[in-house]
């Protein structure tokens, strides 16, 4: 079908009143890693929660569909049952609602017609375990009093449940040491090695391409000032390592001239 | 009680002398007359915060007020604790009481009994605590109740004696309105956690009462009142608690029902090592009116406290919360903390949350926390980004918000009840 894939289109958003998306052109491909690239202030954080729809961001024109399906104007819930994840750089706490009570309710959600529970739970017990996670997590309140590493161990189990056709990581890799990092990737490169994963496509959003050495990326796409300048493939990443992002900016500014 | 005409009704002496002559007296005439005069005598309660209280008391209208009706045959009180979930009980329909009291515990000497009872079986024990933490000569609704008492239940637990499971007290009003009067002793390494449930039938009924806990040394009282009243109800309570030395008293205060509820909670730490929990939680939906006074009194040193109250109003509710923790000048040492946290949900919702400290000493702790605000944005975009719905989302969030409070209130069973009542009235928006 040509209509599949996560595609954005010329899309322009603004948080507060201030223009930040001035543009966006990306299609994320079913199966696909994609990182999207960017210096601080570049815009990506916008564009993820652009795509699913907080209320804050107002999006001035263009469109974002889902195998075909537009997204822009759906409330959140429907964004994420339409198969869209974004896995946040800053997830919510919400006191008194336990981790095992909200992951019930988002799949139910999501997912209506599903496992019987035995089996729901076998499948938490065995993310769980991928994640290095302790099962004692379940009962304690959603990201309330979490580490860092924990939040996004939380959001890395929320994508492996709630299996979406498109997951958006924004900023997974910030603030993670080392072993959370690994967990993280792992739980990633699990998730995609099943039959029903290997279909997700992924935009993995970063700063630094510190991720990408444990997951890999097919496709490098570079966001400066609300646009994309860039688009590679994997060695890209390897070049912003090298030489930093001014020497894009000093070739896109060169090329507009 | 004897079967009485329904010609007297209201609040005057003429019923209260008609109420004396039909029943059975826990307090004598005299104790009554001049809890009446206090209560004729004394002002409407007042305050100098918040928008709502001074406007509503003058307005009940108590010339409704039935004591002599006959009593409910009918009426099927509403259990949270099986039978097998319960050590003990004693219940109220109107004034039909019933009592279970297992041989077991009567032999190691645990009273449960109706206050009339108790006041010719256990004159002392009775003595000892009754009128020892509320003081009716200055409190107008306190004084209303002991005139008018009709019900009452008297639980005392002997030296070194552990009940096992909760005792319940329940009253129900149906065809009558209820004067509830509690009074809890526990003596020396005494445990047992005790239940109030507040309850009606159908019809609008006023339930005005008072609630004592008296602890001994080393004594651990859970207290839980649960007022599940019907909207059209008025509920008014005022409950004090003594705290031994190295005693606990843990008390959990449920305000579900009623269509205005004034409940003031008095706790006193009078000897070192006591430590007083106090969890409250209310949820005016509707056109409720919920007023909470929660104070502990740290009157000596070496005496700790934690208050935690979790309000939600929505539609047009309206509550206040005043929260006041003492710390008298002798009381060098004491550590106490007070939260509360509000969640309004619709526009018109309001609640006055008032907490105050009062620090008459220097090396003291004192902790103060209090948040008033609507469903937070990015709590909501979290579980909607999830796929959960909107009002599910915000359901999930109110329910959470009175999780810290619930969690501090004894027995899964009382939990998960609270939990399915709150539930119930989100659910209900």
């Amino acid at each position: 079908m040509s209509d599949r894939g996560l595609r954005i289109k010329d899309l322009r958003a603004s948080v507060a009143g201030k223009q930040i998306l001035n543009g966006i052109d990306l299609v994320v491909e079913p199966g696909k890693v994609h990182a999207l690239m960017g210096p601080n202030g570049s815009g990506k954080s916008t564009l993820a929660f652009a795509m699913t729809g907080h209320p804050n961001y107002e999006i001035l024109g263009g469109s974002v569909t889902l195998d075909g399906e537009e997204l822009i104007g759906m409330p959140p819930d429907k964004r994420a049952k339409a198969g869209l994840f974004l896995s946040f750089q800053y997830p919510a706490a919400i006191p008194g609602v336990s981790v095992a009570n909200f992951i019930r309710t988002a799949r139910q959600s999501v997912n209506p017609t599903d496992l019987p529970p035995a089996k729901f739970r076998k499948m938490i017990f065995e993310k769980l375990d991928v994640l290095d996670m302790d099962p004692a997590f379940l009962s304690r309140s959603v990201n309330d009093g979490f580490s860092g590493g924990e939040k996004k161990r939380l959001e890395m189990l929320q994508l492996a449940i709630l299996n979406p056709k498109y997951a958006v990581l924004d900023e997974t890799d910030s603030g993670l040491d080392v072993d959370a990092l690994e967990s993280v990737g792992k739980s990633v490169n699990a998730m995609r090695e099943t039959d029903e994963g290997k279909e997700t496509g992924f935009l993995i959003i970063t700063h630094y391409p510190r991720i990408l050495q444990h997951i890999k990326a097919d496709i490098v796409h570079i966001m400066m000032d609300g646009r994309i300048v860039k688009t590679g493939g994997p060695e890209l990443a390897n070049v912003i390592e090298r030489e930093g992002y001014d020497k894009i900016r000093e070739e896109v500014a060169g090329g507009v001239a | 009680m004897a079967s009485l005409s329904l010609d007297h009704a209201g609040i005057s002496s003429e019923t209260l002398e008609h109420l004396m002559a039909g029943a059975s007296p826990a307090f004598d005439a005299a104790a009554r007359r001049t809890a009446l005069a206090a209560y004729e005598a004394l002002p409407y309660p007042t305050a100098s915060y918040g928008r709502y209280w001074k406007h509503d008391l003058h307005k009940i209208d108590l010339t409704h007020v039935v004591t002599s009706a006959a009593p409910a045959t009918d009426f099927a009180a509403p259990e949270i604790f099986a039978s097998d979930a319960r050590s003990a009980q004693i219940s109220f329909i109107d004034g039909v009481i019933a009592i279970e009291l297992p041989d077991a515990l009567r032999e190691r000497g645990v009273i449960v009994t109706d206050l009339a009872t108790a006041r010719r079986t256990h004159t002392a024990l009775l003595d000892a605590a009754l009128g020892t933490t509320v003081n009716v000569a200055d409190d107008k609704y306190a004084a209303l109740a002991l005139a008018f008492q009709n019900v009452g239940a008297f639980v005392h637990i002997p030296a070194g004696v552990a009940v096992d499971h909760p005792i319940v007290i329940r009253y129900a009003a149906v065809a009558n309105d209820a004067f509830p009067y509690t009074v809890i002793s526990a003596g020396e390494n005494a445990r047992v956690t005790v239940i109030e449930q507040l309850v009606t039938g159908d019809a609008p009924r006023f339930m005005c009462g008072i609630a004592e806990i008296i602890a001994g040394t080393r004594a651990q009282v859970d207290y839980a009142m649960v007022q599940s009243a019907n909207i059209q109800s008025k509920t008014m309570i005022a409950r004090g608690a003594t705290v031994g030395n190295d005693a606990v008293v843990r008390i959990g205060l449920a305000e579900l029902g009623s269509a205005l509820t004034v409940d003031t909670l008095k706790a006193l730490e009078h000897a070192p090592g006591g430590h007083t929990d106090v969890a409250g939680l209310f949820f005016a939906t509707g056109d409720q009116h919920v007023d909470l006074s929660t104070q502990v009194d740290h009157a000596v040193g070496s005496t700790t406290s934690n208050t935690i109250i979790k309000s939600a109003a929505s539609d047009r509710g309206q509550a206040r919360y005043l929260g006041n923790i003492r710390i008298r000048k002798s009381a060098h040492g004491s550590d106490s903390s007070l939260r509360d946290d509000v969640l309004l949900l619709s526009e018109k919702a309001h609640v006055d949350s008032i907490p105050a400290l009062e620090i008459a000493a220097n090396d003291v702790k004192a902790f103060h926390g209090a948040t008033v605000g609507a469903i937070d944005a990015d709590q909501l975009f979290y579980l909607m980004s999830r796929g959960v719905p909107r009002v599910e989302a915000e359901r999930l969030i109110a329910l959470g918000f009175f999780e810290p409070a619930i969690a501090q209130f004894p027995t899964e069973t009382l939990r998960v009840h609270l939990r399915e009542a709150l539930e119930a009235k989100v659910t209900a928006q």
